[in-house]
């Protein structure tokens, strides 16, 4: 009994600080519509500052608090409004989640830049009034701890009072049910943006203050996932309750600490020993459950900013076509170690592609495409190697991956089934959370799980050791251990299943996708049964994930438990998807080659210059290349609010002119290849190789933009002619009538004909 | 028996009370007006009938049977099916898709193996927009992308069909042409439930009108009934001072 009442009072300590981030959440959410992913790196960053502060320049503690949390952190939130949230007016549910996505990363990669960027070391944030306590029914509570309840209590009410008794909480709620009424009626719903923002990062940096000092030596990556905990409590409350968030928190820190309590600090059970930091996610499946289905939303806005076009069958397999004998081409002019990064890089396309038909079609959310991986590993695995060994192993056979994918699809139908009937918002949550789950479960799971099913004894391994190595394949008497062999194998699988994807959006089915997407209200009352369909396409998606994952296992061979699977490197993968174009299988082949060379490519070039010019190592390693690392990837993300439609676009429509000037194409194709003849006979080096390419591809459309300017008169207004500029930019003609009739759909009955003279 | 009833519907947003015990009919081969100034809770009726919103009380029949508590999809599947005042078009589709997609949704349930495209050019055809099929459906005027939206709701070939506000944005000679259409329909069985301010559309295609202000039916009959009736002039022009 006494432990019960000790370990009720440590968990409604727990839950305060839940508590307080939670209501940043709702209040964010609220009153900008926007649901901030990023709360959670604010308050890591804010506890990193306070430390900074007090610590390392010895402000006294007070001082540093109220500078931190009433100063910075709601200038960090209305510096992020001001500059990147009011960007994404008018974009959809995607794009609105992509962008906070890249702000966690961005805020997190500049803590590890600043603060981590030569590895660990041991930050630790003292607690208020150090070890002061009181004694509670027997347990010692610090002051930090009772200043944590008491201002969780008093903010939870504040708020509330805040939102429904003032008239900023009036606005604030009136900017995001209609911002222009807001306006036409007086109000400012500029301010009220950036008040929400303030406060809501306020509240952060508050709950990554009091959270830090609690958890021994601060680690970015953990804390800001202790914090993403609490955006259960925030679900529970719909995003919108402030009373609701402060319940669902108190039961999360309750929930915790019980366990604590009848687990012995997880020391009972090896099995579910991580089950500590898999409860919230838990929780945020039972939130999502019991929530009442939502109403079907219509067309948020009449025209969305995202324009996807479709390319036709022929265009798709021509460029497939092109893709294949392209890599081909350039993995001959490639050292064995260039070969592992574009192998590498066509399995993380692999993986985009699951997300260009969920995301990019669908419109639907999965930020856990490495917990896919996982599964399929696992599941492959265990089917084709087993506890046996890999000795007798020597290729992936076809059963397994059809097994895998699956297995990928049943489970990705389970966990998306309760998340469905609710908005994408909450499918991305719910992804989330099962990512955290199956990492911290399954993944970091060092036991086999053993049992019998029908007298049969059965052993599944999971990472058993640390880590998990597949066979590659050999098919068709081609081993494909060979890392150039396995890089064609690769892309023609995304050849393969990228054709499959645009055959599908092209057919029946493919329609009733984009018409879900683009009104889920008008599909109901035609009959579509929405949850059925959106079903069917994230099963699909799962297994393609899967598919994707394993081969990305395959690449590296031997793929340890905490390779990318921690839920962060599924956001990175997520984010950069979309930013590269989601709507576009190219999109996803770009993804690739982005993530590759971000992560691999640009700080090797970095790493080389800081040692050919020793004394601006600082400004290349320390500089240029760590911010490229850690930052790099997440301010390209930011971008995404000015171009919302992905860079993929931004390509082709770079190579427009090639299609208007047949002839070009030819020069352009040809030049192409007499780099590749030059570099492949030895003539000249890589360097120049890849130099001339870059050149040839970008200057050559230009070149034809100038040389044939009447080709491309009509560039710059969708590729139609600007028709309120007839008559000033060239005379008007007879013929202008009908276009000018078509153009204003005026029916063919009632056009007057051409006798009309103008 | 009506084909449509819906009886004693009430519907409140918090505290405001949008539909008070509300009875709305429409016979099956007939076109059914339903008129009321802006904010009398046409819109919202249309939401309750199609499955959108739930009702706080009261009951949708169809053909006899209690619809209230069905999904919106199983009520289009027995035959109800909509147009929106705020256009609900798929705005990444094409006109011709946005139509063609709505027989392709109904070839899941229907399991008819119609030709489709025959099916989505003969719609086109009778409503008049053949010769925008090709084109965005974000770039054609308001009036024709009403049309496209009658045009996709009968791809379902519902028992009835619920228009609101389908000439708003027409022009007068579109609207005439669109009145002998509506007739059409009707004559070919298509039963059709009105929500126009367009009086003399009404007037003109309607063989029955109801009139809703401020979520209470306050008047049914004809249409020469509803044009002398002193609540339904009140409704609209407002109420004389009497001293």
């Amino acid at each position: 009994m006494q432990d019960f009442l000790a370990y009720t009072v440590l968990g409604i300590c727990l839950g305060s600080v839940y508590a307080i981030a939670a209501t940043g959440i709702v209040v964010t959410y609220t009153t900008s519509g926007m649901f901030n992913f990023a709360h959670g790196a604010v308050a890591t960053m804010c506890a990193l500052v306070y430390w900074q502060l007090n610590q390392a320049w010895h402000v006294p503690g007070l001082i540093a608090v109220v500078l931190t949390i009433c100063f910075f952190a709601p200038a960090l939130g209305i510096f992020l409004e001001l500059v990147v949230m009011r960007g994404l007016r008018d974009t959809n549910e995607v794009t609105k989640l992509v962008v906070p996505i890249a702000v966690l990363l961005a805020i997190t990669g500049t803590a590890t830049w600043i603060w981590f960027r030569d590895g660990a070391r041991a930050i630790v944030p003292k607690k208020f009034f150090g070890a002061r306590n009181i004694d509670v029914l027997g347990q010692p509570v610090y002051y930090h701890q009772v200043i944590g309840v008491v201002l969780a209590a008093a903010i939870a009410i504040g708020l509330y009072l805040v939102m429904y008794r003032t008239r900023l909480g009036v606005t604030m709620r009136a900017t995001v049910d209609d911002r222009r009424l807001l306006m036409l009626n007086g109000g400012r719903p500029d301010h009220a943006s950036m008040a929400s923002w303030g406060i809501g990062c306020g509240l952060a940096g508050l709950a990554g203050v009091l959270l830090a000092s609690q958890q021994g030596a601060l680690q970015v990556f953990a804390l800001t996932l202790l914090v993403i905990d609490s955006y259960a409590a925030a679900v529970a409350g719909r995003l919108r309750s402030v009373p609701i968030a402060y319940i669902g928190a108190m039961v999360l820190g309750l929930a915790r600490s019980y366990f604590d309590m009848v687990s012995n600090a997880g020391q009972n059970w090896p099995a579910i020993a991580n089950m500590r930091n898999a409860i919230p996610a838990i929780l945020l499946f039972a939130a999502l459950l019991l929530l009442p289905q939502g109403r079907l939303r219509g067309a948020v806005v009449t025209r969305t900013r995202e324009r996807f076009n479709v390319p036709t069958m022929k265009q798709a397999v021509a460029w497939g076509a092109i893709l294949i004998v392209g890599v081909a081409m350039l993995q001959a002019l490639m050292k064995g170690a260039a070969v592992i990064n574009l192998t590498n890089s066509m399995a993380l396309s692999l993986m985009a592609l699951s997300l260009v038909l969920l995301t990019g079609y669908a419109g639907e959310i999965n930020l856990a495409v490495y917990a896919f991986a996982g599964i399929a590993l696992i599941a492959a695995w265990q089917f084709d190697v087993g506890p046996g060994g890999l000795a007798t192993q020597e290729s992936l056979s076809l059963a397994a991956i059809v097994l895998a994918m699956v297995i990928c699809a049943f489970i990705g139908g389970l966990i998306a089934l309760p998340a469905l009937r609710l908005s994408g918002l909450y499918l991305g949550l719910a992804t989330f959370a099962f990512g955290v789950i199956v990492y911290q479960l399954v993944i970091l799971q060092p036991r086999p799980l053993q049992g019998s099913i029908f007298g049969q004894q059965f052993t599944v391994n999971f990472f058993t050791n640390g880590s998990v190595t597949v066979p590659r394949p050999r098919w068709f008497g081609v081993d494909f251990r060979n890392e150039r062999s396995f890089l064609i194998l690769l892309t023609v699988m995304f050849v393969v299943i990228g054709i499959m994807l645009i055959r599908l959006r092209r057919s029946a089915y493919g329609r009733m996708i984009i018409a879900m997407k683009d009104s889920p209200a008008a599909c109901a009352t035609l009959g579509m049964n929405i949850t059925r369909l959106k079903l069917g396409v994230f099963m699909l998606s799962a297994a393609i994930a899967g598919l994707g994952g394993l081969m990305w296992a395959a690449q590296q061979r031997t793929v340890a438990s905490n390779n990318n699977f921690d839920g962060f490197a599924s956001l990175l993968l997520f984010m950069i998807a979309v930013v590269c174009g989601i709507g576009y299988v190219s999109g996803a082949l770009l993804a690739g080659v982005f993530l590759s060379v971000l992560s691999l490519a640009i700080p090797n070039v970095f790493q080389k210059l800081g040692s050919d010019y020793e004394s601006l190592h600082w400004l290349f390693v320390t500089g240029l290349g760590n911010f490229a690392k850690f930052v790099g990837a997440a301010l390209i993300g930011i971008r995404l609010a000015r171009n919302p439609s992905g860079i993929a676009q931004q390509v082709m429509d770079g190579f427009r002119p090639l299609r208007r000037v047949p002839v070009g194409t030819g020069v352009w194709v040809a030049s192409i290849v007499i780099w590749w003849l030059l570099a492949w006979r030895g003539v000249i080096g890589n360097w120049t190789f890849a130099l001339g390419v870059i050149v040839s591809a970008f200057i050559v459309p230009r070149l034809l933009m100038a040389m044939y300017p009447q080709r491309f008169i009509d560039e710059g207004n969708d590729g139609r002619e600007d028709l309120d500029m007839i008559g000033l930019s060239r005379p008007f003609i007879t013929s202008d009538r009908e276009l000018f009739d078509r153009e204003l759909a005026i029916p063919l009955a009632r056009r007057g004909g051409s006798d009309v003279t103008a | 028996m009506s084909l449509l009833e819906c009886n004693a519907l009430n519907m409140s947003f918090g505290g405001a009370k949008v539909l008070s015990n509300v009875d709305i009919t429409a016979e099956a081969g007939a076109i059914t007006g339903l008129i009321g100034p802006n904010g009398a809770g046409k819109t919202t009726l249309f939401n309750v009938i199609t499955g959108l919103l739930q009702p706080t009380s009261g009951t949708v029949l169809l053909d006899g049977r209690n619809i209230t508590g069905l999904k919106p999809f199983k009520r289009s599947r027995l035959g109800v099916a909509r147009t929106f005042q705020r256009l609900e078009l798929f705005t990444s589709l094409s006109v011709r898709d946005n139509i063609r997609v709505a027989g392709e949704i109904g070839a899941k349930w229907q399991r008819n193996s119609a030709d489709l495209t025959a099916e989505t050019d003969r719609v086109l055809d009778q409503l008049g927009i053949r010769d925008l099929a090709d084109r965005d459906v974000t770039e054609i005027p308001t009036g024709m992308a009403r049309r496209v939206e009658v045009g996709r709701a009968l791809m379902t070939r519902p028992k009835i069909l619920l228009l609101d506000e389908p000439a708003s944005g027409q022009n007068e000679d579109e609207t005439d042409e669109f009145a002998d259409l509506l007739l059409e329909l009707c004559a070919t069985g298509t039963s059709i439930l009105l929500v126009e301010h367009d009086v003399a559309l009404v007037m003109k295609v309607c063989s029955f009108v109801q009139v809703l202000d401020f979520g209470v039916v306050i008047a049914t009959g004809t249409p020469e009934e509803i044009q002398s009736n002193s609540l339904v002039l009140d409704a609209y022009l407002g109420a004389e001072q009497t001293p």
